[in-house]
């Protein structure tokens, strides 16, 4: 490739670039020049944010950061196993009523979740789940994230069909033809849903919001939310140094598994 | 345990000759598979989706126990509610604009980091940084000092002379910031877009280049044809989630909406009735017009997919 | 049918799934008597509160009370959702804007019952108990006084040669002082002060002055047509003779402290509370300070008013109200306590405590006390409790005419008119 791309991919990283850089900057400097200095760090800096912010809410960051690892991590099985299932149902396999479940399957995507939130609320309630992560986590397992089946359709749908048709002559069932076919022929797509799935659910922040009441089982992003009311006393520097803490797990996840994501596809050889 | 059952339900029907059996045989596995969906689509999101619908009909405001009030808050929305007519526009202009550019944006980019350059993988992170920062209190922030009068937007123009205006609170132009927020925002749907090319067989690029087809032939004769399924997706998705877009106005107009009215998404006017004056009656109403419309949209592009989108079966 | 208690229907299509419940990481509910509380605020109000709760239980030898603490943002949709859900907390702290919302719904619950008894109010301000009442009952505990009040840089104030305002400014001042730091350009033209036309406390306390309430105690609109006229024409004139921040510039606060024209560097005073200097200050370089609001003349006073900005309630589903009411009487009456809390929600209701806090404060909390304690002449009768719809009416009705007519797109009188229909239509509907 030439140096233009480079050179045009360079500048355009570096606008990629500015928040974070900013982001660092802010994290770096005393709280009264966040706001109005520039980019640049100023003389005084130092990384005494860092510290205080670590520490500086009644439970360390270090609860933080695992309660949201747990429940990311367990969100991306949830969703591979269950999602990965009902995606390959509606793929492939022929049944009375797939394009109704379908249809009512993506019907779930469009209502805003802001009017379901409290007739779920009392459901969790009922099952006594609220003050747990249970509310988090074991939705995923039930496939509740239509977005992810309705990614591996397509995905599933774009694998050669001579590839399972051949397999059920030879007397295949659809689970093996499920997880010997499918499954190491999307690598691609199961990354992907790996990537979004811990990354979404390490940024949200509404659902551990309602669902959690004490600060030994908050998230990392709840935490970063509780540094600064608009009303009272904040500590900027503090949330502005573990904003640039919080995006690292995410970053190394997406750089760990993007390899895979390139590395997938060599390994399994799609062949035709 | 759903899976064992899929795996053992085929043999055994397939002992049988009965139309029952053999029912079983065509449709069983494909439920099976669903159990775990089914059991969360009943479980878990169908009572409150109808709930919600009920309450559309209520005066529900959160705190007492609702009362039925008819086609009222339909009524209302149509006839008497310039902040929906408001939102509405907001929200149509965004999706128009936004959806269209971020895709061609995300499936350029994508194309251009597919390739065996040295220091891809750095780029592909880089580029999905900005995606990673999602909805933090940081990027509202950052937004105001990149487009406010004297940020660094028109720091640029400056150089060529031009004095710019204060971008992001000028209602004029405030939207377009939160619409090139969300195009910034790119990330996934490259990142979809990637794993979409990375399927795509290598040997049909060789073929295709040893009967001396350049590189744009290639990309509008193999690569677009058999990504079809992914642009589809992707479309149908970000336009559902333009429809819905919530955080990007709710961080950087702190939930106004402001100026004037010029960010007030559709979500963002069903919350604040919701929540902030305690309508969820009225809120509720709101989300299934929303749902309606997203679903004519939906069910108006797989009509038209079959005549475009090309899948391997 | 309601929909407070849809436990059964909801049960039925979920029996399979209650079984799941049983193996819930802990028991949910955990009746362990200890009271929960819920706020908003950082974590410097929690450690506060806190500790207060922790003095609490030990001299009661009682369990500690659980403590939940939110943003601002984030904790009324939290709220709103446990109230729904039945799960509130025993205690809750509630806003001036939302108390008759949340009173007349009985999502919070009177105290009356606990006067005397649990509940010892006899060293408590008179209007601050005022204050909390809706119907006549009281509701809500005060937590704390606050006035509105200019926040100043006085910083700016020197590099622009202008002296700062005394008690006795009006808005006549306000042009001598535009057209002085017009003069001086500073800061790449910072303005005297910034747009307060869409702001509602400024509008209330202007109405005042001219005797009028902004809204009845019948929950009516105080201005008339002519009034609202006035308002938006003398704001225009101070946008169009540069005094104050253009449209545009104005437009960037939506209204958090990082965003305010002071911390922005665009003017230098702006409309604040008298408990907004510390965290101001904390942001900003420059000495900041407040003064009282402009007076519409000279001599003219009234405008001003000691408000409750915080409260204390119970919920309304609360099962251990009286154990609730108990804190809160030691809550705001202990002389150890008070030292505790400071002056972080506003300026102490007991004397006693009052009296026993004043000499431990930082420089910036004596100038709100002193500042709130001394309003003097400009201190007028505590208005009633703002209706149900105050709150949509200032930020989807107010704040939007002032955007409108700031960038042209209507004229004050036009606007004056549209917000008395508007506002009467919304007080109307929610009544």
């Amino acid at each position: 490739m030439s140096i233009g791309a480079h050179v045009l991919l360079i500048g355009a990283s570096i606008i990629m670039l500015y928040p974070l850089l900013w982001l660092l900057s802010a994290s770096l400097k005393p709280q009264e020049q966040i706001f109005t200095s520039g980019i640049w760090p100023t003389i005084d800096w130092s990384i005494d944010s860092y510290f205080r912010g670590w520490n500086g809410l009644r439970t360390s960051f270090s609860v933080f950061f695992m309660n949201s690892f747990v429940i990311a991590v367990l969100s991306v099985v949830g969703n591979l196993i269950a999602c990965s299932m009902a995606a390959y149902a509606f793929a492939r396999l022929r049944f009375k009523g797939r394009n109704f479940w379908f249809a009512m399957m993506l019907g779930t995507l469009m209502l805003p979740s802001q009017v379901t939130l409290i007739p779920q609320y009392v459901l969790f309630r009922d099952l006594g789940w609220i003050n747990t992560i249970l509310p988090l986590v074991v939705p995923k397992f039930l496939a509740v994230d239509a977005f992810f089946i309705f990614l591996m359709v397509q995905f599933f749908r774009g694998i050669p069909r001579e590839l399972d048709e051949a397999a059920m002559m030879d007397g295949c069932s659809p689970w093996r033809i499920f997880y010997k076919i499918m499954l190491p022929l999307s690598m691609p797509v199961l990354v992907t849903v790996s990537i979004f799935t811990f990354i979404w659910t390490w940024d949200d922040f509404f659902a551990p919001l309602i669902y959690l009441n004490r600060m030994q089982d908050y998230t990392v992003m709840l935490g970063l939310r509780t540094f600064v009311d608009s009303t009272g006393e904040s500590d900027y520097g503090g949330l502005f140094a573990m904003s640039v803490l919080s995006i690292v797990p995410i970053f190394l996840f997406f750089l760990f598994f993007q390899r895979l994501l390139i590395e997938g596809i060599a390994t399994t050889g799609m062949k035709r | 345990m759903a899976v064992n059952a899929a795996e053992a339900a085929v043999p055994d029907a397939a002992s049988g000759n009965s139309i029952w059996s053999r029912a079983w045989q065509n449709h069983a596995p494909g439920y099976l598979f669903l159990l775990p969906w089914f059991i969360g689509f009943f479980g878990l999101t169908v009572g409150p989706i109808i709930t919600s619908f009920y309450l559309s009909f209520t005066d529900f405001d959160l705190l007492t126990p609702a009362e039925w009030v008819g086609v009222d808050n339909y009524v209302r929305m149509f006839t008497n509610d310039r902040s929906f007519a408001a939102s509405m526009r907001v929200t149509f202009f965004f999706v128009i604009f936004s959806v269209p550019l971020k895709l061609a944006f995300a499936l350029g980019v994508a194309v251009l980091l597919n390739r065996g350059m040295k220091g891809l993988p750095l780029y592909r992170a880089l580029f999905y940084l900005p995606s990673l920062l999602g909805a933090s209190v940081a990027i509202a922030i950052l937004w105001r000092q990149i487009f406010a009068r004297d940020g660094l937007v028109n720091d640029v123009l400056s150089i060529f002379g031009i004095v710019g205006p204060s971008w992001i609170s000028n209602p004029n132009y405030s939207l377009w910031t939160l619409i090139i927020l969300s195009i910034w925002q790119f990330g996934s749907p490259m990142i979809i877009f990637l794993a979409g090319l990375r399927q795509i067989p290598q040997d049909m690029y060789e073929a295709a280049s040893l009967d001396g087809a350049g590189k744009w032939r290639q990309f509008v004769k193999i690569t677009l044809p058999l990504l079809t399924p992914v642009v589809f997706f992707n479309a149908i998705i970000q336009t559902i989630e333009a429809f819905k877009s919530f955080t990007p106005a709710f961080i950087i107009s702190g939930g106004t909406g402001a100026p004037i009215n010029s960010t007030l998404f559709y979500t963002l006017y069903l919350y604040n009735e919701a929540f902030s004056f305690f309508r969820m009656g009225y809120a509720s109403a709101l989300a299934w017009f929303l749902l309606l419309l997203i679903a004519c949209f939906t069910a108006f592009s797989f009509l038209t997919s079959k005549y475009w989108v090309h899948y391997d079966d | 049918m309601t929909f407070r208690m849809p436990r059964r229907q909801f049960l039925m299509g979920t029996s399979a799934l209650a079984a799941a419940g049983a193996f819930g990481l802990r028991p949910a509910f955990a009746q362990d008597e200890a009271l929960r509380l819920i706020w908003w605020g950082g974590q410097a109000r929690a450690d506060r509160t806190l500790a207060v709760a922790d003095a609490y239980a030990a001299s009661t030898g009682t369990t500690p009370p659980e403590g939940e603490f939110l943003s601002w943002n984030d904790y009324w949709p939290k709220l709103a959702t446990q109230v729904a859900g039945g799960t509130a907390p025993d205690v809750l702290q509630m806003d001036y804007r939302f108390i008759v919302e949340y009173a007349t719904r009985n999502a919070i619950a009177p105290m009356d019952d606990y006067l005397g008894g649990v509940l010892n109010l006899d060293d408590f301000d008179e209007d601050q108990l005022e204050g909390g009442k809706v119907d006549g009952k009281l509701y809500g505990l005060s937590l704390g006084a606050n006035s509105v009040a200019m926040l100043v840089n006085t910083t700016a104030f020197e590099e622009a040669g202008v002296a700062v305002p005394d008690r006795d400014w009006t808005y006549d001042t306000m042009r001598e002082i535009g057209e002085a730091f017009k003069a001086a350009n500073i800061r790449g033209g910072m303005t005297g002060m910034s747009d307060g036309s869409g702001s509602e406390p400024m509008l209330d306390n202007w109405i005042r002055q001219r005797g009028k309430p902004l809204y009845t105690a019948e929950g009516k609109l105080g201005p008339n047509v002519d009034d609202m006229v006035e308002w938006f024409t003398m704001w225009n004139e101070f946008r169009d003779a540069g005094y104050i921040n253009s449209a545009e510039d104005q437009a960037l606060d939506t209204g958090a402290a990082e965003v305010s024209m002071v911390a922005l560097n665009k003017a230098a005073m702006i409309p604040s509370n008298s408990n907004q200097l510390v965290i101001h200050q904390s942001i900003n370089p420059d000495t900041l300070t407040i003064t009282s609001y402009p007076r519409i003349a000279a001599g003219v006073g009234g405008g001003h008013y000691r408000k409750p900005s915080q409260f204390w309630s119970i919920s309304g589903a609360s099962q251990n109200k009286e154990a609730a009411a108990a804190f809160l009487s030691y809550f705001v009456n202990d002389v150890e306590a008070g030292k505790v809390l400071g002056v972080e929600r506003g300026i102490p209701c007991s004397a006693a405590v009052r009296d026993a806090v004043a000499p431990t404060l930082s420089e910036q909390d004596q100038i709100a006390l002193n500042f709130v304690a001394n309003l003097g002449d400009l201190l007028g009768p505590l208005p009633a409790s703002p209706p149900n719809a105050a709150g949509e009416i200032d930020t989807s009705l107010l704040r939007v005419l002032s955007q409108e007519v700031g960038f042209g797109g209507r004229s004050a009188e036009d606007a004056g008119k549209f917000f008395v229909d508007e506002a009467t239509a919304i007080l109307n509907r929610a009544s």
